[in-house]
């Protein structure tokens, strides 16, 4: 089975100056796979996302999203998006915001007129009449999460999709994760929470400075008997400098 | 086609709602308005009260006199208003999209950053124009109140007023891709109010023979081409002219005045013009396509 997107030695750094913030990373995504990338704050992924989608260029290396160049617009058709920490033209409302998107992918009149409403019930913000600038953090990531499935893709990239929502959401999502799965849609995801990922995840990445530390299927990664969270500490402290050293205004005891 | 259509639609959206442009619409409108009236009522008023127009004047030279003053007025009211128009779009059309992360969003669909940008130029265009037209829409209606006959004078400097501002607004919009909108807003003036004003007028001097120096004039050649030059109609000279003839003027007094009005832009400097947008509509999809967010 070809893969949605595969990425091949993938290079990336913001400055010449600066350390790479993706260094040699390398793996492939199948339809109805979920793939989980993992890391500390700063590992890349983010950076990882951004080139998959065409928002960035990469220094060296390969991306291939369907099999074509992700900077071709028409290769990002069947690509669903939903940035961390999502943000939209202020001014408009979620169902503006919907159809403007819908627009773009192309979606006819009546695809819009049926898929919009739907997606905002799904958003739960079907009711919602205000502009987007008053939105709040949590309704902002949700209509992060409507606009990226809006288009029905094949491959559904969320970036810390439940960061802002409330536990509710996050069980929609993780419902929204297993259909998506089951009918066939790649997904990944970019996740701080260990437990979400390891729900839903077939397959984890764990990096961190750029580097890939461990990657393979969840049963390769986290041995019986422990958890995903137990092997993610291990291998970033094994990989990076600690500071657990707490301030001593907190450690000194209280005068009487 | 489809990218495009749905950039400039929801862009105008977004432009219609924003309470600055707003703003300027009203406060433009309503001084308009008020100047015509005022001007209409006042010296109505004070003609019959205190004697600033004599009572043997001829009522439809002191409705011309009227009429000049307020195209005066009305010709620095618009260029203002197009002024702060132009740069309220110039520094929110495409600058709000990439500081709040919606830009992420948008890039990320099928849509091509050719259509992207040729959306956003299409709506702010759209949206100056809009405003304007408005604008001197409305002055010319206020000018009934005077008899009429600097239509076209208004209707040319509108049309001068807007082709300048649109040049401004495209080099904001270039530059508040790549750089905060304020920064983009101070050096798109700097450059193309200021600098530009003065590489014209010494330019200027040089044509009149003030300054005699081949190189100077040479490097002051080279420099005008270098920098878009604001195109001039011959609205002043047709109020100047306006002026003269109520005024009584010996023709000899009035051609010397006429002589120092900057004459009319010619097909050269409009297709100078025309060059200047089609080069900094290149530089904003330049600066577009190179963008990552």
């Amino acid at each position: 089975m070809a893969p949605v997107v595969s990425v091949d030695g993938l290079r990336k750094r913001y400055r010449g100056s600066h350390p790479w913030a993706v260094d040699g990373v390398t793996f492939a995504l199948e339809p109805g796979q979920a793939f989980g990338l993992l890391g500390p704050n700063g590992a890349g992924k983010s950076t990882v996302v951004k080139i998959i989608c065409g928002l960035l260029r990469p220094d060296e290396g390969s991306v291939q999203l369907f099999g074509s160049d992700p900077g071709r617009p028409a290769s990002r058709k069947d690509l669903g998006f939903a940035p961390e920490d999502p943000d939209f033209p202020k001014f408009l409302r979620a169902s503006e915001v919907l159809d403007y998107f819908a627009s773009l992918l192309g979606l006819d009149e009546a695809e819009r007129k049926r898929r919009i409403p739907e997606t905002l019930e799904f958003a739960g913000l079907d009711k919602e009449r205000r502009h987007v600038r008053q939105f709040s953090k949590g309704m902002k990531q949700r209509l992060g999460i409507a606009q990226a499935i809006l288009g029905r893709p094949k491959l559904l990239i969320l970036d810390e999709p439940t960061a802002d929502l409330d536990p509710l959401g996050r069980r929609d999502v993780r419902a929204l994760i297993d259909q998506l799965k089951s009918s066939g849609v790649a997904v990944l995801l970019n996740s701080h929470l260990l437990s979400e990922v390891e729900l839903v995840c077939d397959t984890v990445a764990i990096l961190a400075k750029g580097r890939v530390l461990k990657e393979g299927t969840m049963a390769e990664v986290v041995p019986e008997g422990r958890n995903l969270e137990d092997v993610f500490v291990e291998l970033v402290q094994a990989n990076a400098p600690q500071h657990d050293q707490l301030p001593s205004f907190i450690t000194d005891k209280p005068k009487p | 086609m489809n990218g495009t259509l749905a950039v400039a639609r929801y862009t105008l959206v977004e432009l219609s709602r924003r309470r600055i442009l707003l703003v300027f619409l009203i406060l433009g409108a309503i001084g308009i308005a008020v100047l015509g009236g005022g001007l209409k009522f006042l010296y109505s008023f004070l003609s019959t009260t205190s004697g600033v127009a004599p009572s043997n004047a001829d009522p439809a030279a002191f409705n011309r006199f009227l009429e000049l003053l307020f195209v005066n007025y009305v010709f620095s009211a618009l260029g203002t208003f197009g002024l702060l128009i132009a740069y309220a779009i110039g520094m929110t059309a495409i600058y709000h999209d990439l500081d709040s992360g919606a830009a992420v969003s948008i890039f990320s669909k099928p849509v091509s950053r050719l259509a992207f940008a040729a959306g956003k130029v299409a709506a702010a265009v759209a949206a100056l124009v809009v405003i304007m037209a408005v604008l001197a829409l409305e002055a010319r209606f206020v000018m009934f109140l005077f008899g009429g006959g600097l239509e076209n004078a208004l209707t040319l400097e509108a049309l001068a007023v807007v082709a300048n501002t649109l040049v401004l607004m495209l080099i904001v919009l270039a530059l508040s891709t790549w750089m905060n909108n304020i920064v983009a807003a101070v050096v798109a003036f700097v450059y193309y109010n200021v600098l530009s004003g003065v590489v014209v007028f010494v330019h200027n001097l040089v044509d009149n023979g003030v300054i005699g120096n081949s190189v100077v004039k040479t490097i002051l050649d080279i420099l005008y081409w270098l920098f878009p030059h604001q195109l001039v109609s011959s609205a002043a000279g047709d109020l100047a002219r306006a002026q003269i003839a109520l005024s009584g003027s010996t023709p000899q007094d009035g051609s010397q005045a006429l002589a120092s009005i900057p004459p009319a832009s010619g097909v050269g400097d409009i297709l100078w013009w025309a060059f200047v947008v089609c080069f900094f509509s290149g530089m904003l999809y330049y600066a577009v396509r190179r963008r990552q967010v």
